[in-house]
């Protein structure tokens, strides 16, 4: 057996440029698979992060009618029993509830569909937290030409300036971005910001009255912090929901459709809105261990036991999200299979030239006595070799630009990062951390390795001795 | 005693459409501790003799017996198992593994047969040493000479103990100095071991050293001398 080995080993360097061209052809496959590989599943976990983990949680307990009828009247009740049972099992992190329904909002000047949602102001930082997303500053086209009189801004800046106009920020490092600015502009910049920029707005408190409104829904509007807006709807059973809330604050939604529609108020204020008493429309759920989603579901499941209620997970009461996700991952998969199969060619190629250059000697290896299985073992172990020279350093190339990448994601600018913010997620790219995937990379060009012998091998199982040593 | 008992041997080639007979209904034996040559023009049937002889080719027709075995008889990984338990072999072009050191070369048919490493290492040692090679032991065959080669090659047919060497125009590619140092070495293992050696060839000083010259021609045997 080792002198099978120490032959298979010989034999692929006695032609050295050919290993070293297969060798690479597999080393940039596997390199450029598993980078592109972490990118694609990187961006799945940022994606589910933003949307899943700091928005509706990873699972909801809904009444079991509530996905197919999103209506009040499919409310659970909202008491210390279920919650109780929700905290006797592990690896839950949060559970939030909330009230969600549709409303008309107005102001005298304009009016609005809007979706109302009653939170717990304390528990809700936890989820969607929007107390960091509390709008501080505006760029109303008065104060803009109040910023340009005030500072003497290079041509790209004030370019980014005017574009930005009308726009609002939660955050000075938001507004850096957007215009661009190194320190020294920031320095500059900031102070003139903050002195004729700045928006007053608060937080809901506990028992707060009043209500928060997206961006753009205030700015239709025409609202205000400090304006009050009327609300009317439906209820619990039918009931008419109506009343006057003023505005603490404007909060900044990052997905724009959201942002046209939503309405933050304590859940207790909805609650009485609705005339819903002690009733949620979900229990919104974020886990410690997002690996155990399933297993978790399924405990909580056992732990309610309810016919009334349901528990879902995200796939499931977000299914766009995750269809978005798996045509986005076939995607990438197919662009990695065609990658691996002019590999797979490559690599039939070399071993068809093996078998073609050492006919005559693989028939002396007959001759004298090597059964062809033996033989077809060496051959096999060579191909293995030449796999796992291009498996092991595509791997071990592709792991520093992992930890790199996955410890210090990749910070887009400009244009894209605009989009990805626009889109409700951070402009940046991380790379999935050492996973499955990985390690699948190393095992695929070891099977398609395998694959790559069949072909070829049967020739030589076929092989005729007294033709193969007239070669 | 008769190691090989050949009956009525034939086999045709069908080239396209034309059919060839390149062996015509040969019969011979051959004694153990025989040194034979079979000789003949270019075309004659003694490389596809000894083939067949081999178990290298199947016979259109006939029979060969080696040591009581009709190995007809046999399937292709019988055969192989066959070759590597009776018969040495040493081809015209050596047909070392290049991959392979000298002693490995040697080693590698014991492996196969699955002999002790122990075994394997001193019988090779010995082996080489026999052929005169006792000093080139870990040289690879592209670092040796042709005639070189041709001893490792006959120290390979030798290791696995077989019943007799087949070995088709060994001297064709070797000088003269080599061909005799080459000569010199089977004859002398014929003599002390007692091994069977059949050579096909038209070296006339291989001819000159053989006890028994079987002459070929269109596939048949026109002459079997016996010398003393």
């Amino acid at each position: 057996m080792r002198k099978t080995f120490i032959m298979a080993w010989r034999n692929i360097w006695r032609n050295k440029r050919r290993t070293l061209i297969t060798v690479a052809s597999i080393f940039f496959a596997v390199f450029f698979a598993v980078i592109m590989r972490s990118f694609q599943l990187g961006s799945y976990d940022h994606m589910i992060h933003q949307a899943i983990e700091s928005f509706s949680g990873y699972i909801q307990i809904q009444n079991k009618d509530f996905l197919d009828d999103p209506t009040l009247d499919n409310t659970i009740p909202y008491d210390q029993n279920l919650l109780s049972k929700v905290n006797t099992v592990d690896n839950i992190k949060i559970a939030v509830p909330r009230v969600e329904s549709f409303a008309l909002a107005s102001t005298g000047i304009q009016s609005k569909g809007v979706l109302v949602t009653g939170i717990d102001p304390e528990k809700e930082k936890l989820l969607s937290d929007p107390e960091n997303r509390i709008v501080k500053y505006r760029f109303t086209p008065e104060i803009v030409a109040k910023i340009l009189a005030k500072t003497n801004l290079p041509k790209k800046q004030l370019g980014l300036l005017k574009s930005n106009q009308n726009k609002s920020f939660s955050s000075l490092s938001r507004i850096s971005l957007d215009l661009a600015l190194d320190k020294k502009l920031e320095n500059t910049l900031f102070p003139i910001i903050n002195e004729l920029a700045s928006f007053n707005g608060n937080y809901l408190t506990s028992h707060d009255d009043g209500v928060l409104l997206s961006d753009r829904l205030s700015k239709y509007l025409k609202a205000n912090v400090g304006d009050t807006i009327v609300l009317m709807g439906a209820g619990y059973h039918g009931t008419t929901a109506a009343n006057v809330f003023p505005v603490r604050g404007i909060v900044q939604i990052l997905s724009p459709e959201l942002d046209n529609k939503l309405v933050y108020m304590t859940l207790e204020n909805s609650q009485e809105f609705f005339s819903l008493e002690n009733r949620i429309t979900s229990l919104n759920i974020n886990l410690d261990d997002i690996d155990d989603m399933l297993e978790t579901h399924s405990k909580i499941k056992e732990a309610i036991q309810s016919d009334l209620v349901t528990v879902k997970t995200w796939e499931e009461f977000n299914p766009t999200m995750k269809q978005q996700i798996e045509g986005d991952s076939v995607g990438g998969v197919i662009f990695i299979g065609i990658l691996y199969f002019i590999v797979l060619f490559g690599i039939i190629g070399t071993v068809l030239m093996m078998i073609a250059e050492r006919k005559r000697e693989l028939g002396v290896m007959v001759a004298i006595g090597m059964s062809k299985m033996k033989l077809t073992f060496v051959l096999i172990i060579e191909m293995l070799f030449l796999g796992f020279i291009g498996m092991i350093t595509g791997l071990g190339a592709s792991a520093p630009l992992i930890i790199l990448g996955n410890r210090n994601p990749l910070k887009m600018t400009g244009e894209m990062a605009k989009m990805y913010e626009d889109m409700g997620f951070d402009p940046v790219m991380p790379l999935a951390w050492f996973d499955q995937y990985f390690f699948w990379q190393g095992a695929i060009i070891m099977i398609m390795v395998l694959i790559a012998c069949y072909l070829p091998l049967r020739r030589v199982r076929k092989m005729k001795v007294i033709s193969a040593l007239r070669a | 005693m008769k190691v090989i008992d050949i009956k009525n041997l034939t086999k045709i080639y069908n080239e396209s459409e034309v059919k060839v007979k390149a062996v015509d209904g040969i019969s011979l034996s051959f004694e153990q501790g025989e040194f034979a040559a079979i000789v003949g023009p270019s075309g004659s049937g003694k490389t596809t003799l000894l083939n067949l002889i081999g178990g290298l080719d199947k016979p259109t027709q006939g029979e060969i017996s080696v040591d009581g075995t009709d190995i007809g008889g046999l399937n292709s990984s019988q055969l192989i198992d066959f070759r590597l338990r009776n018969i040495g072999f040493v081809f015209q072009a050596y047909n070392l593994i290049p991959v392979l050191t000298a002693k490995e070369n040697v080693e590698f048919i014991m492996e196969l047969q699955g002999k002790k490493r122990i075994e394997r290492d001193e019988r090779s040692i010995e082996l080489l040493s026999a052929v005169g090679l006792g000093e080139r032991v870990n040289a690879r065959p592209s670092k040796l000479s042709g005639g070189q080669q041709q001893r490792v090659a006959v120290a390979r047919a030798l290791a696995s103990k077989p019943k007799f060497i087949l070995a088709d125009e060994p001297t064709a590619n070797l000088d003269s100095k080599s061909t005799e140092t080459l000569l010199n070495i089977m004859e002398q293992l014929n003599k002390e071991e007692n091994i069977t050696f059949i050579f096909s060839t038209h070296d006339q000083r291989v001819v000159k050293k053989a006890r028994r010259v079987i002459t070929v021609e269109d596939g048949r045997v026109v002459s079997d001398e016996k010398r003393n």
